[in-house]
Order: C-alpha cells, then sequence, then structure tokens
C-alpha cells in the first residue's frame, strides 16, 4: 500500500478515535460547543497555553525519540520512568552539590543526566543480551526500584531544608532551563526539536541506521551477513536510556526546577504510546508529541473547570492508541469478500 | 535411465475402474494479481495411484490445497463421483473422505502421536476417542506396515517417523483420497521404497491416492497416471509405461532444458581441511560427529544425504553462526578458522548460501537494493559514518544486471516480492560479487524451478573454475550427482564415505541408508 | 518463633491474588496470546469488586462481578490481538492504561475510593485452628485461599484430560496445525484469553475485597507485573505457578514485619523488595540450559497463509 494511502489510513484510526473520545466527553457531562473550545480554541489562541503545551511536548518528545530508537532495535524499553526519574536525580546531584563553574552548570546537569539514565539501563541490557531475559518485564521492574529510590532520597538526605517537604531544594538560576532570549519558549523545546534532527540523521542517512534497519527486519539474516547484531542493540538501547534520562531533566530543569515526587508519571507508558503511534519516526514523533501534549493541557482545564477527573485523559488517550492500532490493520490484509 | 528398487509393483493397478472420485473442472485461483491456477481440470480414478508431476511454482500444491479445503477456488467445479459437490473448509474436505499428508508437516511439536491424531480424529468423550483412536492406528500400522511410537513427543521422532504419522492422522480418519505433497523430499531410496509400497496397498483396497511431486523419475515409477503441471496450467495426463524420460521433461518445462555435467578441469591443493568436528546440540545430543573431509581449489565437493543428520549445523559451524565443540577447519593462509565470526569469515573470502532463503539470506522486508548493498555498506565502501545512497544504488542497479535478477519494477521495491528464483539470485548476487575463494552453498536451488536452478548451478561453477572451494550441501541427490566432482555422503553428523565421479548412484542410496 | 507463625499464617492471603493470577495469565498465554495487560485487568476487577460491594452490599457477588467486568474488558483485548492482529506488547501494555484511567474515572464519580466496607471473613474450623504452628496456617483462612486450589486442580484436569485442553495447548503451540485439523483458533484464543482475564480480575477483586477492603486508586501497585514474571519462573505449568505464588506470598507478608523485628533497613528499601525478588527469579529461571517452556506460538498472531 502506497504510503500515501498509509497515512490516510493511519488518520481515519485518529479521527474515530477522537469522535469516539469526544462522545465520551460528552458522556460524562460536557457539551459539544464547550470541548471546541477547550481542546481547539483555547489551547491556540492563548499564548500561555501554547507555552504549556510546548514546555510539556518537550519532555514527551524526548521520551518518544527514547522508544522509538529502543523499538528499532527490537528492543522493549519499557523502564522508561526509571530512567527519566535517575537523568532527574543525576541532574539535581550536579545541581544539590553546586559541581563545577556556574556557567557550565546546566550543561553538566544535562550530561549527568544522560549518564544516569544510560546507567539504569545497563542491567537490563546485560540480562537480556547474557541471559536472555526479558527486557520488558526488567526493565519494569526496575522502574518500582527507581521510584523507591527516589522517595527514599525526597523523604531523607534530599529533602528540602527550609519548607521540609518530600522534595528537593529548589535549583538556582543557573540550574534551571529558561526561555529562549526573547521569546516565551523554553529551551527544552530547543534542545528536544535538536535532538529530533540528531535521530533523524541517525536512523535515515548514517551508517549505524543502515544497518540497524536489517537487525530489525531480519535478525538472523543481520547476523549471517555479519552484523554484530548485540553491539547494535546495545547501542540502540543505551541512546534510549540516556534520552530518557535527558527527558527527566528537561521536566525537573525546565518545568519543576526542583526534584519533586511525582514528575515523572505518565512519561513511560506516553512515551512508548508516542513511538508507537509515530511507528519510531522521529518526525512523527515531535507531531504526535504535540497531540498528547494538547490532551493534557485540555485536561488540565477540564479538572479545573468541569471537575472531569485527569483519569478521563489517560483514557482517551488509550481509546485514541487503540483506534490507531485497529486501523493499521487495514494497512496490513486486504479483505477479499468472498462470494 | 535403470531404476532398481524393491518397489512393489506386483499388487494389481487398477486402471478399469469403478468411478472417478474426484473431478475438478476448470478451477481459477488467484492470489490478488498473480493467477496461481488457470483453469485447471484433474481427475482422480477410484484405486488409482496417480502423481501430479511439475517444477516449483506450477500450482500443484494450490491445486491440492484447493482440494483439502485450505484454499477457496475462485471459480471452477468439483465433482466427487459426479456429483457437484461445494469444498469450503477444512471440515467440508474431511467429511468427503479428503486427507493431505502436507510437505511441512502439521504436528505439535510437545504432543504425542496419539494426540496429535487426536486433535484432528477425535470425537465424543475425550478418554473414550484416545482408545478407539489407539486401536485404530494400531490396526492400520498393520495393515499397511508401518511401526511407529504412539506415545513418544512427536518433537522426538524422526523425519520419516513423523511423515507416518501424518500418514496416521488421515488413514484414522478413514480417508478414502488421500495426497501425499512431496513425500520424498526428506526419504532415502528406501524409505521412498517402503511409503509407495504402502501406498499401493492402499490403493488396492479402495483408497485413490494422489501425489505432488517434482522428481520425473518417481512419478515414471510409482505412478499409474501422470498429470503435468506448469505455470499454472495443466499440460497433459499420461501414463508412464507410454512415456520417456526426455519427452516428459519437456512437457514440464515447456523446453529443453537439459543440464550435463561439466567436470573441473584444474583441481589443485586442498583449500579448505575440516578435521575431526564434533558438537553436541542444547539437550546433549552429538549433532556432528566426528566429521572430516577436505576440499580443494577449482573443486566442487558435493555433500548427500537426507536432511536431518546434521547439515544445518555444520552450514552454521562453516558460516560462523555456531561453534564446534571439537575439531579445526584450516583454511590455506589463514589457520583454523573454526572459532572465526561471520564478518570475518567475509574477510577470509568465504561466501555462504543457506538453505533458507527467507531466515538468513533476505530481509524482506527492506528494498531489494538495500539488500544488495548491505554487505558493502557493513564493510564501510559506501562511506564510514553516512551511507553514500546514491553510489550504493548505483552498485545495486548494476548488480542485478550483472546477475539477472528479474522481477525488479522500481529501485524502491521490497527483497520479499521477488520469486523464488530472483530472489536467490539476489543472494548470489550480494554474495558471490565479493568473488568468493570458498562457498558453501545449502540446498541452493530449493524452491526453485528448472531455470532459476540451472542459473544458480552456473554461478556456482563459475566460482569453481575461478579457482573456488564450492562445498554443495544438498538432499536432491541428482543434483549433487550433476554438479559435484566428488561426493561425501553425510550420515548422522559424519562423513561416512565418499565417492570419485562418476559415482554409482545405487551405492551412494545404500551409504544414505546404511547407517540405519 | 512466633514471627515465624505469625508470618507463616498471614502467607496464604498474600499468595492467593498471585496464584489466581499466574494461573489466569497461563491459561491465556497456553493458547499463544502474550498479556501484559495483566496489571490493567487486576485493577479492574479490584475497582468492579469494591464497586458491586458497596452498591449491594454482598462481597461474594462483587467478587464475582470483579471477575465478569475483567471478562468483559479482556474483549477489547482479545479482539484487538487475535482479530486485528495488533502487536500484542502494544496492546497488553495499552489496556493497563486504560484500565488505570477507566478505574480512577468510574471510581471517583461514583465515590467509591477510600470507602471501606465489610468484607469476606476467614471460615471458623473451631478447635483445628488452634493447633500450635500450623493451625492458623492450614484452618484461619476464607473460602477464596481453599477454592484457589480447587481451582487448581480443575484446570490441571481440564488441561491434561480434556480435549478442550488438548485444543487450547494445540492452538498455542501450532495454530498451522490445528487450524488444519479444523479446530477454531479464534474461538479457542477468545475462550482461553477471557478465562484467564476473569482469573486475573478475580485476584484483583480478593486484593481489594478481602484483603483490603477499600480502593485506592493504583490498588494492584505493580503486582500484575510481578505475575507475568512469575508466569516465566513457573515455565508455564500450573503448580508451579503455585509455588512461586506462595513465595511472593511470602516475600509480600514479610514487608510488614521487617521495620516490627527491629531491623535496621531504610523503609524504602524494604518496598523494592517484591520487584528486585522477582527480577532475581526471572534470572534464575533463564539461567537454566533447557527450553523456557513457552508455548511455541506465544506472541505471534495468526493468519491462515494464503500464500506459502
Amino acid at each position: 500500500m502506497s504510503k500515501r494511502n498509509q497515512a490516510l489510513v493511519i488518520c481515519g484510526g485518529l479521527g474515530i478515535g477522537l469522535l469516539v473520545s469526544a462522545v465520551t466527553l460528552m458522556f460524562v457531562g460536557i457539551s459539544a460547543p464547550d470541548l471546541l473550545n477547550e481542546f481547539i480554541f483555547s489551547i491556540f489562541t492563548s499564548s500561555r497555553s501554547i507555552n504549556a503545551v510546548l514546555a510539556l511536548a518537550a519532555p514527551l518528545t524526548i521520551v518518544g525519540l527514547s522508544a522509538a530508537i529502543g523499538f528499532k532495535a527490537r528492543f522493549w524499553n519499557i523502564g522508561i520512568e526509571g530512567q527519566v526519574i535517575f537523568g532527574a536525580i543525576g541532574a539535581t546531584l550536579i545541581a544539590t552539590y553546586d559541581v563545577g563553574p556556574e556557567q557550565f552548570r546546566i550543561y553538566l546537569m544535562a550530561s549527568m543526566a544522560m549518564l544516569f539514565g544510560m546507567a539504569w539501563m545497563i542491567l537490563p541490557l546485560f540480562l537480556s543480551v547474557k541471559l536472555r531475559v526479558n527486557e520488558i518485564i526488567s526493565t519494569l521492574l526496575l522502574n518500582y526500584v527507581a521510584f523507591n529510590f527516589l522517595l527514599h532520597l525526597l523523604y531523607g538526605p534530599w529533602k528540602d531544608p527550609e519548607t521540609f517537604f518530600p522534595n528537593s531544594k529548589i535549583y538556582e538560576k543557573s540550574e534551571r532551563l529558561n526561555n529562549v532570549m526573547g521569546l516565551e519558549i523554553n529551551v527544552s523545546v530547543v534542545i528536544a526539536l535538536v535532538f529530533v534532527v540528531l535521530m533523524t540523521w541517525l536512523l535515515s542517512l548514517s551508517r549505524f541506521g543502515y544497518i540497524l534497519k536489517f537487525v530489525y527486519a531480519n535478525s538472523k539474516m543481520a547476523k549471517s551477513i555479519g552484523i554484530k547484531v548485540v553491539l547494535m542493540v546495545s547501542i540502540a538501547a543505551l541512546i534510549s536510556g540516556a534520552l530518557s534520562g535527558l527527558a527527566g531533566f528537561t521536566i525537573s530543569a525546565g518545568i519543576d526546577s526542583r526534584l519533586t515526587q511525582g514528575f515523572f508519571i505518565g512519561y513511560g507508558f506516553l512515551g512508548i504510546l508516542i513511538g508507537f503511534l509515530a511507528r519510531n519516526n522521529p518526525i512523527l514523533v515531535v507531531i504526535f508529541a504535540l497531540m498528547m501534549a494538547i490532551l493534557m493541557v485540555a485536561g488540565q482545564s477540564l479538572q479545573v473547570f468541569y471537575q472531569i477527573p485527569f483519569a478521563m485523559i489517560q483514557l482517551i488517550q488509550a481509546i485514541i492508541v487503540i483506534c490507531v492500532a485497529a486501523s493499521e490493520f487495514f494497512i496490513q490484509h486486504r479483505i477479499n469478500i468472498i462470494k | 535411465m535403470t531404476i532398481t528398487n524393491t518397489y512393489n509393483r506386483d499388487l494389481p493397478a487398477t486402471d478399469n475402474v469403478a468411478g472417478t472420485v474426484l473431478s475438478l473442472k476448470n478451477i481459477v485461483k488467484t492470489f490478488g494479481k498473480f493467477v496461481a491456477l488457470d483453469n485447471v481440470s484433474f481427475d482422480l480414478k477410484h484405486g488409482e495411484v496417480h502423481a501430479l508431476l511439475g517444477e516449483n511454482g506450477a500450482g500443484k500444491s494450490t491445486l491440492m490445497n484447493v482440494v483439502c479445503g485450505l484454499y477457496t477456488a475462485d471459480s471452477g467445479t468439483i465433482l466427487h463421483y459426479d456429483k457437484p459437490i461445494l469444498i469450503k473448509s477444512p471440515n467440508d474436505a474431511h467429511n468427503l473422505g479428503v486427507g493431505m499428508v502436507h510437505q511441512h508437516y502439521k504436528l505439535v511439536k510437545p504432543f504425542t502421536a496419539l494426540e496429535n491424531i487426536q486433535l484432528e480424529n477425535g470425537t465424543g468423550p475425550y478418554k473414550a476417542s484416545l482408545d478407539r483412536l489407539n486401536a485404530k492406528a494400531v490396526e492400520v500400522s498393520e495393515r499397511i506396515g508401518f511401526t511407529v511410537g504412539l506415545h513418544t513427543p512427536v518433537g522426538q521422532l524422526s523425519i520419516s517417523e513423523q511423515q507416518r504419522v501424518e500418514i496416521l492422522k488421515v488413514l484414522t480418519a478413514d480417508a478414502k483420497i488421500i495426497i501425499l505433497d512431496e513425500p520424498t523430499a526428506v526419504l532415502t531410496d528406501s524409505e521412498s521404497d517402503n511409503l509407495f509400497t504402502a501406498m499401493r496397498s492402499l490403493a488396492a483396497s479402495g483408497c485413490s491416492v494422489v501425489f505432488v511431486t517434482h522428481k520425473l523419475r518417481e512419478a515414471l515409477t510409482f505412478a499409474d497416471r501422470i498429470t503435468v503441471m506448469r505455470n499454472g496450467i495443466t499440460v497433459d495426463t499420461v501414463l508412464p509405461k507410454n512415456m520417456d524420460a526426455n519427452v516428459l521433461a519437456n512437457l514440464i518445462v515447456g523446453e529443453s532444458v537439459v543440464e550435463s555435467p561439466k567436470r573441473s578441469k584444474v583441481v589443485t591443493t586442498p583449500k579448505i581441511m575440516i578435521d575431526r568436528l564434533s558438537m553436541a546440540d542444547i539437550n546433549g545430543v552429538q549433532v556432528i560427529s566426528d566429521l572430516s573431509f577436505n576440499v580443494s581449489s577449482g573443486e566442487i565437493y558435493g555433500i548427500a544425504g537426507v536432511g536431518g543428520n546434521g547439515q544445518n549445523e555444520l552450514v552454521s559451524i562453516l558460516s560462523g553462526l555456531l561453534r564446534a565443540d571439537v575439531g579445526t577447519i584450516e583454511l590455506d593462509g589463514y589457520g583454523n578458522i573454526e572459532a572465526a565470526k561471520p564478518i570475518e569469515l567475509r574477510n577470509y573470502g568465504v561466501a555462504c548460501i543457506h538453505s533458507d532463503r527467507a531466515s538468513h539470506g533476505l530481509a524482506n522486508d527492506l528494498n531489494v537494493d538495500e539488500n544488495f548493498a548491505i554487505s558493502g555498506v557493513l564493510a564501510g565502501e559506501f562511506g564510514k559514518l553516512v551511507v553514500q545512497r546514491r553510489r550504493a544504488r548505483a552498485a545495486a542497479a548494476q548488480a542485478i544486471q550483472d546477475f539477472d535478477v528479474r522481477g525488479v519494477r522500481s529501485q524502491g521495491q521490497k527483497a520479499g516480492l521477488l520469486s523464488g528464483g530472483n530472489a536467490q539470485k539476489l543472494v548470489i548476487a550480494r554474495e558471490f560479487s565479493r568473488l568468493p575463494k570458498i562457498v558453501v552453498a545449502h540446498s541452493p536451488c530449493r524452491g526453485l524451478d528448472v531455470r532459476a536452478s540451472s542459473a544458480v548451478h552456473e554461478h556456482l561453477l563459475a566460482a569453481r573454475d575461478r579457482g573456488g572451494a564450492v562445498i554443495l550441501i544438498s538432499e536432491d541427490l541428482d543434483e549433487v550427482m550433476l554438479m559435484s566432482d566428488r561426493i561425501g555422503v553425510m550420515s548422522r553428523g559424519s562423513i561416512i564415505a565418499e565417492f570419485e565421479v562418476p559415482a554409482d548412484r545405487n551405492k551412494i542410496g545404500k551409504a544414505m541408508a546404511g547407517n540405519a | 518463633m512466633d514471627f515465624l507463625v505469625n508470618w507463616i499464617s498471614i502467607v496464604p492471603q498474600f499468595a492467593v491474588p498471585f496464584a489466581l493470577a499466574t494461573l489466569g495469565l497461563i491459561i491465556c498465554e497456553k493458547s499463544g496470546v502474550l498479556n501484559l495487560g495483566a496489571e490493567g485487568f487486576m485493577l479492574m476487577g479490584a475497582m468492579a469488586g469494591v464497586g458491586a460491594t458497596i452498591l449491594t452490599g454482598g462481597p461474594y457477588f462483587g467478587l464475582l462481578i470483579a471477575a465478569i467486568a475483567a471478562g468483559f474488558l479482556s474483549l477489547i483485548f482479545a479482539f484487538l490481538v487475535i482479530v486485528m492482529r495488533v502487536n500484542q506488547v502494544i496492546s497488553g501494555l495499552t489496556m493497563v492504561f486504560l484500565a488505570q484511567g477507566l478505574t480512577t474515572l468510574v471510581s471517583t464519580q461514583m465515590e467509591w475510593t477510600n470507602k471501606s466496607f465489610v468484607g469476606i471473613g476467614g471460615l471458623n474450623f473451631g478447635l483445628l485452628a488452634d493447633i500450635p504452628i500450623i493451625g492458623r496456617f492450614i484452618f484461619g483462612h476464607d473460602i477464596i485461599v481453599y477454592s484457589t486450589i480447587l481451582i487448581f486442580a480443575a484446570t490441571v484436569y481440564i488441561f491434561d484430560q480434556t480435549e478442550i485442553g488438548l485444543r487450547i495447548k494445540a492452538v498455542g503451540e501450532n495454530p498451522e496445525a490445528a487450524d488444519s485439523a479444523g479446530v477454531s483458533v479464534l474461538y479457542h484464543r477468545f475462550l482461553a484469553v477471557v478465562v484467564g482475564c476473569m482469573l486475573v480480575g478475580l485476584a484483583g477483586g480478593y486484593l481489594s475485597v478481602v484483603v483490603s477492603k477499600i480502593w485506592v486508586d493504583g490498588m494492584s501497585g505493580g503486582r500484575g507485573w510481578i505475575t507475568i514474571a512469575l508466569v516465566i519462573f513457573a515455565r508455564w505449568r500450573f503448580w508451579t505457578a503455585m509455588l512461586g505464588a506462595v513465595l511472593f506470598g511470602c516475600v509480600e507478608a514479610l514487608i510488614p514485619r521487617v521495620a516490627a523485628i527491629g531491623l535496621q533497613v531504610p523503609q524504602y528499601f524494604v518496598l523494592m523488595l517484591p520487584y528486585l525478588a522477582t527480577l532475581a527469579v526471572m534470572i534464575w529461571a533463564s539461567l537454566g540450559k533447557n527450553s523456557s517452556g513457552a508455548p511455541a506460538a506465544l506472541g505471534k498472531a495468526f493468519v491462515r497463509e494464503e500464500r506459502s
């Protein structure tokens, strides 16, 4: 099926998903004009909404990229949340102990975040490659371990010394991601776009990406021709971990300005869903990340103005994924009517 | 052709007949744009053994799949004893008394033979059904002279034993129309004889048997009538006693494609020496057992043997995918390469054509030129960091032309859309354009028609004449005898006999069956 | 000694959810359908069980509804993976996401959250429960605990001694062979998925209706994921699954007791215990050189081949 028809089918699935979601929302008591208002008009007309959407879309894009590059090597990174947590922990480490000269600290934080995220991937990667332990479960279990470690830090050694709340002390100005000079857009958006470009280059133009395609398409054949499949998968998985760590940094340094208890919640699933919907294409990741961000910002106002619990948005996101996934069926198979 | 075997032809062949069991008229079957069956007609008489003969891709299996309900014909009529019927599902075929023994066995490996039979034919309360089928299977086995353990997991049985389970499945269902799809692909000559003797006695007792084959000799030896198919049409139905092998070959291919042996002119010193290889699998079973042979430059060494005797493992070791436990592989100028990884072997000049194209040869979802260019990309020939795609595409286009890979309509076409023959040519294009010095070819012509097979053979001969050492492992004894300069027989994981060429087929056949 | 007795006698209650859920997953996966949505079906069962109990006042009815609700949800999952042949990993994960949203939404709207109620108490065995050491372990539990053993026995019987068990196994090992034999892959996979998920829902219902007697968001707390690991540990064998469940029941029962005996382990590290234990179990299960025991066709969609 041609690429154009494929895109049409996906859009069709998306459309149906949005329709079902709209119906569900109407069921819960929101009228149609209100829906249109919340989801379309206010989002695009208020500059504060646009900023909120972009600020959210940046980390969503990065986790989407993380999931995508994992999938491109058939490595299911379900541990995105754990890596996001450790990324933020790495960044906070630099911030809390004021490591390095002030002008470089933010770069140090970003690098440490990527390093920590990558490090949290090493155990599941090793287990998968050496012992054939399924990475889906191992990365997932480590999410829970990371979460508990985070709580340990926040209720313990890193508890805010002034407020005694379970979050870290607030970052200094040099340790935050601020807005791009002159504009109202956070630097994290720029970071996200930079990595979209990098990933596009890596997957479409580089030699690594060319070889990775074979690892994905037929790993037996790849091995036979001499591709070092284990090395390729490892590199992809580690990049995935690093990206998730980076996302953690953009959330804590860009949105919260500190390390909090629940900053990471939802990014794991969303990353995977975005990666899946985008079929691992970095450019499409941006589009679906924006879509999810819009849903979430709209969801927040639904919560405030209409008392609809935020879980509704989760439901809508799931419905959309189901409809798009189901529509893929029509791309893969042709229905023949048997007379 | 002299064919000597123990096939029992004394039982009466029924050609004056009680009736036409099955009659297919003008069957059409298409898959998308591809026409697999184009107005095919075929009839089966009561009590006969009928061969459906044609090369790979002729449509024989497709036709039989229509008969057993796995495919539904687009149009055409089917008559059962002159009554029109519809076969829309495997159940309909079942009820008609059709039983098919597929080429790729449909057995659930962890189940016992009895459980597999139960799955196929069970009715009524479970325990009672099991007992009933057990008794029936025993009775049928005795009637046709088979033995097979009913209570071992089928995965642990040998291939010919598995085939017997498939046949029992069919017979315990009281099948009256028995279809065998390429039944002798994995049997020795003597096992084939036994099989057809059993089929003959079944036919004598009132069943009708169809066997699908691409082997001319087999059709002439065992069938009462032969129907030849080619490219989705039925060419003719003939009686074997009136047929000459060459005329029949012509009918199959539609032209004369005769391959004759081209023996090597120059054979020099041994290039590759495999010495006392042994390897056990995960369960501790010795799959390669003290295996040794040498191949010289400018020589094709053919390894004959029925599948399942360690050929797959040998190829995996030779291509660097598996390690042997013991033994060496000496490559002239490089020492022991047994431990070398696939990429190192490629650099030494070893090329491998695996038997399973889809698994090891090509990435079906990727483009034709990507499938060609990957080995160059891997070696860094098209750039170290970024791939110069235009150069890669140009190299691929050139190779596609040089190696006569047809059916490539656009550069972006997926490799999976190529026909079997062209896909194999693409693999050869990739492997042979580096002018390898050692070639390991495992069943390179499996699933290919005569013309494509001939082209593949040309490439092997060219590699040999360039001074290469070619190891040809094939289950097709005809192919081995045609191509080889020396022949080794592989059985139970080792080379048990070697023959100089020209070789006596019977002696080879005996050696193959020998270690039973 | 008291510590040991106290610990062991409460293990069955913690083991039951793992046991029922693992059993359900194995049934589902024996037919070849990989089910990563266990956490979601457990949540669904937990919420539905609480909701039904609050609405009707009948905890046993609540358990029934827990199973049925999870069964209904599983129809979506089954349709996605069996009919539409969507990737089974993504579908399972999406089910969890869906269930999280759905359960939070419904329980908030219906105000079931944090409402406690009377659940199901232990059966009264009279004097038997007073037998030293093992008395409370064997005789101190509610009827579900004992029913679980019966359910296991029934499942083993069905899979070993009946036609339907044979067919489900066939469909999971070699669906082409089963299809060729006239066995409906679609029907048997649907059956295994729905029944399996009903058991997972029942496990969730047990957690909320019997053990905690309350519903909070995210009640299942990751047990669904542990169950998935337990299936691998059990090598898809039923009684081994029971063993794994008991093991994890022990681990879970231990957590509140660690502090009680004065072990100076930081609180959150103790909470990591079940997950680290699961990881250890997975590693141990992978160390064996033999085959994993997984059904051969697990995770692969079945298409009747139109062109081989």
